[in-house]
């Protein structure tokens, strides 16, 4: 009680608090990242070249969630994994990895997430037309950006690399990247096809605000609330 | 991959002074390590931390093939690294580099290997508590974690399903066919999770 009293006088402004869906996305798709990390690689077209599903996954939480709770899954998933669930690719965990050369790419996943969520609301929210192109474009521009950037930085600062060598060195992921972001597009535009509120919420809540919380109070002591499913 | 079973394959049951050793020490040992791969210039100085952790790990009970397999992921990587710096940089240079990453390795698995994961858990939850001024909610952030890890079997399983439905139809090689069935599995999945959670009255937001 005097947790919610004090979390009310210290945050006049009105923030929308996620509910219970907004956990259950946000678990969901970190376990969708962990998951996609863990299982095999897929083989793509018809060059074989095997891909793995994880900057696709984490592409995707971006474009479906948006910004806050994108960086929230990915970000859950990054803390899980640092602090020792083996859920990095290939089964790898712990704080090991931080000194490892590949840390880069770790820390920019979250930060990725939440850049690419926040530019595909604004496309969604501002664009009906070319919406394919410019989520692509925003996908692009954040992995370049985000995802390439601090994992050049990571291996400059883990394996004394200089940035033209870590700059080569990090050169082979980019054809997969192209194609990951295209099929990542692709997905995210057939699940805002399936769920229309998933990212933007056109529902009005005016009135009913001031209700909820005497609605809410005589429910929470319902005796369903310890029954088993 | 359809059980929780891969979740535990770090941890090694033991009493010994490490096991016993509080959370927040072994983390401090972690970071110092880390530290450490940035002040160490001397390679024996890296050389001798490092035999240092080893034998903290083998004392530990864990064994030497358990130690191996914390580096072996690594050693690929670090093998083309340590090369490729002899040629730039020297020996002793590239000695140290690789001694340094290996230190960090060995000390994060030492950490996992000696504690087991609710305890890990347990200890992220903690790190969400100083938050709670700022509208943090440990008892979310735990309900979170518990709905993920509960989570992953069931999306690995959605991956070998939709794999297997693909190639009944001949689309094995189509990624679309092989990716979009499992999302959009996740998304129905995630929100039949959170209208269980408000059937329960779990994770609403208390205001």
């Amino acid at each position: 009680m005097t947790q919610t009293h004090s979390a009310g006088t210290l945050q006049p402004a009105k923030r929308r608090r996620w509910n219970a869906t907004d956990l259950g996305l946000i678990a969901v798709f970190a376990a969708l990242v962990a998951a996609s990390a863990l299982v095999a690689a897929i083989p793509v077209g018809g060059l074989g070249v095997p891909i793995t599903l994880q900057t696709l996954a984490v592409m995707l939480t971006g474009l479906a969630l948006g910004p806050g709770r994108a960086f929230a899954a990915v970000g859950l998933y990054t803390l899980l994994g640092l602090a020792g669930l083996p859920i990095f690719s290939g089964g790898r965990s712990g704080l090991g990895i931080l000194a490892g050369p590949s840390a880069g790419y770790i820390i920019a996943f979250p930060l990725a997430a939440a850049a690419v969520g926040w530019l595909a609301a604004v496309v969604i929210r501002r664009t009906v037309k070319f919406r394919a192109v410019l989520l692509f474009v925003s996908a692009m521009a954040t992995s370049i950006v985000l995802v390439h950037g601090l994992g050049i930085a990571g291996m400059m600062v883990n394996a004394k690399l200089d940035f033209a060598k870590a700059f080569l060195a990090d050169l082979p992921f980019y054809p997969g990247d192209i194609i990951k972001n295209v099929l990542a597009v692709t997905v995210a535009i057939a699940l805002h096809k399936a769920f229309p509120d998933l990212l933007v919420r056109r529902v009005r809540q005016l009135p009913q605000r001031a209700t909820t919380p005497q609605a809410a109070a005589p429910e929470a002591t319902a005796p369903e609330a310890s029954a088993q499913q | 991959m359809r059980g929780h079973g891969f979740l535990l394959a770090n941890y090694v049951p033991g009493t010994s002074l490490i096991h016993r050793m509080p959370l927040w020490l072994k983390f401090l040992l972690v970071l110092a390590c880390g530290m450490a791969s940035f002040l160490i210039v001397d390679w024996r100085l890296a050389a001798a931390a490092l035999a240092v952790l080893c034998g903290l790990f083998l004392l530990s009970g864990a064994g030497p093939m358990r130690l191996f397999r914390a580096v072996r992921p690594l050693l690929p990587i670090l093998l083309v690294i340590g090369a490729f710096q002899w040629w730039q940089l020297g020996g002793p240079v590239a000695a140290r580099i690789v001694l340094n990453i290996l230190l960090c390795v060995v000390a994060a698995s030492l950490l996992t290997a000696t504690t087991p994961l609710h305890r890990l858990l347990d200890g992220v939850v903690s790190l969400a508590r100083p938050f709670r001024r700022f509208g943090a909610d440990p008892e979310r952030f735990a309900l979170t974690i518990a709905i993920m890890l509960r989570s992953i079997p069931f999306i690995a399983g959605a991956f070998s399903d939709v794999r297997d439905s693909a190639r009944a139809r001949g689309l094995e090689r189509n990624p679309r066919a092989l990716v979009l069935p499992v999302f959009i599995t996740t998304v129905a999945y995630a929100r039949h999770t959170g209208e269980a959670l408000a059937a329960r009255g779990l994770g609403e937001p208390e205001d």
